[in-house]
């Protein structure tokens, strides 16, 4: 008998987005909740989580309403975190590889997608970042990823749903300009992106955008402004 | 059981390459240990082990060969934490990863803390950064008393797990700094902290500090040289 499984989320987050993949592409099955964080329920943040952040899973106990939490379930923090506790939870689901090798290889992807790109995109977007530094880290991640269709061997793992979010605003961005850089920038990133030296890293942002779990996590149409940026 | 070779390039200074050490000593696993000098190093320590030119990195597997030869067939690891993790994989006997996924998360969420909340202070401390204050370290230690668990031996409970390993390093480089009064941070900050953690609501921390030093395989890889920033 498995164990109930809630997400609370925030539809336009894309650290609940990279819980929210793993969670599709592994079958899991789970209830998502989207939390409303410019006017949070008071018991979001005195029995789910206090620091009052999503993405927020909640493992086991009875089945409850997700607006009335139970004590008696585990609560996990940190997209990474729970990122690795899916992996954990299935082991058979391909999240992470079983060899140690191929395990730490995507934990590199993942480090280096979350240091490297992640952190400099959400700063590009909000007008804090430089140009240079997500280019450079886009170079970076490129020169982690296999040849094959994933970002590390042969399926899906938490590689390829850690950066899922970073492609899908990187589209947005390079399609729509849309963001607090100087004007243009985004457009003139989309240029870069398709030219030869970003060859590698575009065809394999294409085909993770074709995902239907992706599909399933975003919509397109609302993406700005974010609640909290 | 791993049958591949293993070898380590650390510095003696360095509280993330401690953490692989640490790590290494728990699982019993036969290594081969090269010390970079952070000071100097190698023209061939970027190029063939790690491009980032930084401590810890292991390079696994291929064939048997001189530390200062590495082979391109082996695999290179780097960044300490992801090598902790890949000496529990490779060694599950080590016990240093819960069993349960639920504590595994809680000890990947207290590593989460010591990165977010405690080394960034450290690290302004000890390079005497402004922000660097005994309150801006005392926010760290708040945040990792709070999660540490009441009457338990460790982090996560009483097994010594990726938590500790990842702190201990640290907290034992700052004990060390403070204690002797060494250090780019002002004086007075360094002996508002010390009086600071004398507070009887510290006890737990206090204990649970106290507990980690005296663990083997942190005193077998701990070398009380003057602590240098390694990043």
């Amino acid at each position: 008998m498995s164990e109930q499984v809630t997400l609370y989320l925030h539809k336009l987050s894309p650290f609940s987005q990279k819980v929210e993949l793993a969670l599709i592409e592994a079958n899991a099955p789970y209830r998502g909740y989207h939390v409303n964080l410019s006017d949070k329920p008071e018991w979001f943040t005195s029995k789910v989580n206090p620091v009052g952040k999503v993405p927020t899973l909640t493992y086991g106990g009875p089945r409850v309403d997700p607006e009335d939490p139970s004590s008696l379930s585990s609560k996990i923090t940190e997209s990474n975190v729970i990122l690795e506790f899916l992996a954990d939870v299935y082991p058979d689901s391909g999240l992470l590889p079983k060899d140690p090798v191929s395990r730490a290889k995507v934990r590199s992807f993942v480090d280096a997608s979350t240091k490297q790109v992640e952190g400099p995109l959400y700063d590009f977007i909000r007008g804090l970042g430089s140009y240079e530094d997500l280019l450079k880290g886009i170079e970076f991640v490129q020169g982690l990823l296999e040849d094959g269709d994933f970002a590390v061997g042969d399926h899906y793992t938490i590689a390829d749903a850690c950066i899922s979010p970073q492609l899908v605003r990187l589209k947005t961005i390079t399609e729509t300009d849309l963001g607090k850089f100087p004007v243009g920038l985004g457009f003139k990133l989309g240029e870069e992106l398709k030219g030869s030296k970003f060859a590698k890293f575009t065809k394999y942002a294409d085909q993770i955008l074709e995902r239907s779990s992706l599909k399933q996590t975003y919509d397109e149409v609302r993406i700005f402004p974010l609640p909290w940026w | 059981m791993a049958q591949e070779q293993i070898t380590l390039y650390t510095a003696k200074v360095c509280p993330y390459a401690q953490r692989t050490e640490i790590a290494l000593a728990e699982a019993g696993a036969p290594f081969k240990r090269y010390e970079i000098d952070l000071g100097n190093k190698p023209e061939w320590y970027a190029p063939k082990v790690n491009r980032a030119s930084k401590v810890p990195a292991i390079a696994y597997g291929g064939p048997d060969v001189a530390p200062e030869n590495p082979s391109p067939e082996s695999t290179k690891l780097a960044e300490s934490l992801i090598l902790v993790e890949f000496i529990g994989d490779l060694y599950p006997s080590s016990n240093i990863l819960p069993a349960d996924p639920v504590l595994r998360a809680k000890a990947r969420f207290f590593v989460e803390i010591v990165s977010t909340k405690f080394s960034p202070n450290f690290m302004k401390f000890a390079s005497g950064n402004p922000e660097g204050t005994h309150a801006a370290l005392l926010t760290g230690v708040d945040a990792i008393q709070d999660i540490l668990p009441d009457g338990a031996k460790y982090a996560v409970g009483d097994q010594y797990t990726i938590a500790d390993i990842a702190f201990a390093p640290f907290w034992a480089r700052l004990n060390l700094l403070v204690q002797k009064g060494i250090g780019a941070y002002k004086d007075e900050e360094g002996k508002s902290f010390l009086k600071a953690l004398e507070d009887p609501k510290y006890a737990k921390f206090n204990g649970y500090v106290q507990r980690i030093l005296a663990r083997q395989s942190f005193k077998s890889t701990f070398h009380e040289v003057r602590p240098l920033l390694c990043r």
